[in-house]
């Protein structure tokens, strides 16, 4: 297992939770969210995994380990995380004889070439991360916005920005739930539970 | 926004039409690689580099049936090689790469041949991101096992 915090605050920001969490397994801080750019997370926790050869069983798709719902006014969140780590449990034991393991056609429907908004918000992020890295907080502040501009719908961009004005992030979070057509995770698509059969 | 009109907008990168001109270095961020570059050549917001540069940028390599990555080999018009120097730009326009650029860095998104490539073959895509020690942690490293990427936030 390979924990990837997605924190351009780094490890001061990840490591308290780490050690909180006494993690055994391998634990990244992922200050540029590379792993969400390459496997086109767009929230967290987000998930994908990945067989002996190295080829994608499942890709992006929530990684919840609890059930759960959250009422947040009209609106709520749900989680699935039973089925979520029973189905990884499945997958563990049987391999690519998993009925969770994708076919080739399952994969085919459930990855999607990325537009070219999305791919200019990639590049304006890491900018963005660039400058705040060096100090420069007007320009990474201009190239946070582009990239939320260019993919609103990656919370992963919103939330890392909001996170530099504490004070201001709940209320800006809240603003912006409020107003969603669409989940706010990507359905979680399995075929039925094992514990259903 | 158009990426261009962005930059056009921003103000932070005159264009110019006068000839490349000498710039000490420059900066270009790719994947998960930030790559301090000592010589490029910059023309309003196009960026020129060292041929040689190419493969520590992007994994490309400037070869005479055009510029190879693996498998793949994109033919290269004349216009993107002036002697030793390769316009980073003009070709990422060619592969519909997306970049922005401002104070001397070019940050690149994904090439979509790249994509492709995982499309196609359900390969993951290799990263390099550091652990809390700060090894750099490489997804070939657990070649031979199965793997379960999560990712987390503090925020």
């Amino acid at each position: 297992m390979i924990a990837a915090a997605q924190d351009t605050g780094g490890e001061a920001a990840a490591g308290k939770w780490y050690d909180a969490a006494k993690a055994t397994y391998t634990t990244l801080v992922d200050v540029q969210h590379t792993i969400s750019s390459a496997y086109q997370f767009v929230n967290v926790p987000m998930g994908v995994w990945i067989d002996e050869r190295g080829r994608v069983v499942r890709p992006a798709e929530p990684a919840w380990t609890m059930n759960s719902t959250l009422k947040v006014g009209d609106k709520s969140i749900t989680t699935e995380g039973k089925a979520y780590v029973a189905a990884l449990r499945d997958w563990v034991a049987n391999g690519e004889k998993s009925q969770f393991a994708m076919s080739d056609d399952e994969f085919a429907k459930a990855v999607k070439p990325r537009s070219a908004a999305e791919m200019e918000a990639e590049a304006s992020f890491k900018l963005a991360v660039f400058f705040h890295e060096k100090g420069k907080d007007e320009l990474a502040a201009k190239y946070w916005h582009h990239a939320e501009e260019l993919n609103p719908d990656d919370w992963n961009y919103h939330r890392q920005e909001w996170s530099f004005t504490p004070d201001e992030a709940g209320k800006k979070w809240l603003d912006k739930f409020q107003k969603l057509d669409h989940p706010y995770y990507p359905k979680l698509e399995l075929p039925k539970p094992p514990e259903a059969k | 926004m158009l990426r261009r009109d962005f930059l056009l907008a921003s103000g932070t990168v005159a264009l110019s039409a006068a000839a490349p001109t000498p710039t000490p270095s420059g900066t270009v961020l790719y994947g998960d690689r930030t790559i301090a570059l000592d010589k490029v050549r910059v023309e309003g917001d196009e960026l020129w580099v060292r041929s040689p540069d190419l493969p520590r940028i992007n994994e490309f390599e400037v070869k005479p049936q055009g510029a190879c990555r693996a498998d793949v080999c994109i033919p290269l018009s004349k216009s993107l090689k002036q002697g030793d120097w390769f316009h980073l730009t003009g070709f990422a326009r060619q592969i519909h790469q997306s970049y922005v650029a401002d104070a001397g860095v070019w940050s690149f998104g994904e090439i979509p041949v790249v994509r492709g490539e995982f499309l196609n073959s359900r390969m993951a895509p290799d990263f390099a991101v550091p652990d809390r020690q700060g090894k750099v942690v490489h997804l070939s490293d657990f070649r031979g096992k199965k793997a379960l990427i999560v990712t987390w936030a503090s925020w």
